[in-house]
């Protein structure tokens, strides 16, 4: 097969899949019910370490933790979720919430959408940890 | 001997395949509301990695192409091209294909190429396609010595290669329930490989067949798939990204950074790149034979009590 014939196809085929994806309405993010459908999550990630005082964000993506271990995020991942503690974690504020800066590649930045509020209550527990 | 074998590149040959088939596996699943799920970022990235992965063999793949033509210049033997030849080599390569896949997931320096075809969470025909970049970096070329110094050409190696990537691809679903039992016992299917994609501790390192799934019933890594446990496709700790250079990365950067920490041994250094997964000098991180016994022995306390 000429090279540029592949590279149309693999092109116009990722690109039609996407959009059919879209369309479908499977681009929505996934959204926690509540406190305890995000402890589901922490656990599926870290199942040896129970969460406490789960936190939701405004718009349910995103949910603070604390541990044994110290604060930790759990957040949609697309349609499933990644969690990860928060140890060594840099955290700026915004106008839309916290952005969140983890020194690990596989999940090097979270942006948590927040009251001005909340941002108070998640950056004093985020504070405590090392 | 036979220098000049061409064969068609199968692989490429089927992309028109591969997507048609993940547009049918995309429509059942809105119709039927049932047999998998997609997402977008998801998917994309995956079609970006399988993407990548064609790049990279066209980039490299002169490297593995010129070792066994060194090797075809070595051997005395040829086995010539008639038909029971290249089945005789499709089986074979296919037992070379389950040591390979079996050293990627028990050697981190293979898993790290590896690991990325399982950072997904969604198990889909998408997921088939999110392979490799470094590849060739791995080395494991070299299982592959034995096939041509015995006498296959090297195109016929890599012709039954193509072929079996193709097999995989539509095990990737879960569309697809069961298959008649005889063809279960024999032959790779979805069910098998939903349970390689599992990340619950009784899943972990099974099935690492290509096609046929007896090599696993020989070698004692067979799990058949548990209704009472519905597969969590993804890896043990998840990504937190859908970028394809993290995807594809990751791991090697990991690697790094572990053999690179300062005051560690030299043989904490080569355990690092070269032990199973997750293991670690100092014991903070499990491995998937720790996590399956420490699951094992739970389960076992939990039916006695």
């Amino acid at each position: 097969m000429p090279i540029t014939v592949l590279a149309a196809l693999v092109a116009f085929g990722i690109a039609g899949i996407a959009v059919l994806t879209v369309l479908f309405g499977f681009n929505k993010r996934r959204s926690f019910i509540d406190a305890d459908d995000a402890g589901r999550a922490w656990l599926r990630e870290f199942p040896d370490l129970e969460p406490r005082d789960i936190t939701l964000s405004q718009d349910g993506c995103h949910a603070l933790v604390q541990t044994d271990q110290g604060a930790g995020i759990v957040w949609s991942m697309g349609a499933d979720s990644a969690a990860r503690l928060l140890t060594g974690a840099r955290v700026k504020q915004s106008t839309e919430g916290l952005d969140i800066r983890l020194r690990d590649y596989t999940a090097p930045r979270i942006r948590a959408a927040l009251t001005p509020d909340q941002q108070t209550i998640w950056l004093n527990r985020i504070k405590d940890t090392p | 001997m036979t220098d000049m074998l061409t064969y068609p590149d199968v692989v490429q040959l089927a992309v028109p395949f591969f997507i048609a088939a993940i547009l049918i596996e995309l429509l059942w699943i809105v119709i039927k509301k049932r047999g998998g799920r997609y997402e977008t970022r998801d998917a994309v990235t995956s079609l970006i990695m399988g993407a990548g992965n064609v790049v990279s063999g066209i980039l490299l793949g002169f490297i593995a192409w010129g070792f066994f033509m060194v090797l075809w210049g070595i051997t005395p033997l040829d086995l010539g091209t008639s038909w029971w030849v290249v089945a005789l080599c499709f089986v074979l390569d296919d037992l070379r294909y389950y040591w390979v896949h079996r050293f990627g997931h028990r050697i981190r320096w293979v898993w790290a190429s590896h690991v990325n075809h399982h950072s997904s969470q969604h198990y889909n025909l998408t997921t088939a396609l999110r392979q490799t970049w470094t590849g060739t970096f791995t080395f494991m070329m070299i299982i592959r010595a034995p096939l041509i110094l015995l006498g296959f050409h090297p195109a016929m190696v890599l012709f039954c290669g193509g072929l079996n990537l193709i097999y995989q691809f539509w095990i990737h679903t879960e569309a697809i329930g069961r298959m008649p039992r005889w063809f279960e016992a024999v032959m790779n299917t979805p069910s098998h490989h939903r349970v390689h994609h599992g990340r619950n501790p009784r899943y972990l390192d099974a099935n690492y067949a290509g096609v046929f799934i007896i090599w696993d019933k020989m070698f004692g890594t067979f799990v058949p798939e548990d209704d009472k446990e519905k597969v969590d496709f993804g890896l043990v700790h998840n990504l937190g990204t859908f970028n394809p250079l993290r995807v594809a990365f990751h791991e090697w950067i990991g690697i790094f950074k572990d053999v690179t920490q300062p005051g560690i041994s030299w043989k904490d250094r080569f355990s690092y790149a070269f032990a199973p997964p997750g293991w670690s000098h100092d014991g903070s991180r499990q491995t998937s034979e720790m996590i399956k016994e420490r699951h094992n022995r739970a389960n076992k306390s939990a039916s006695g009590s």
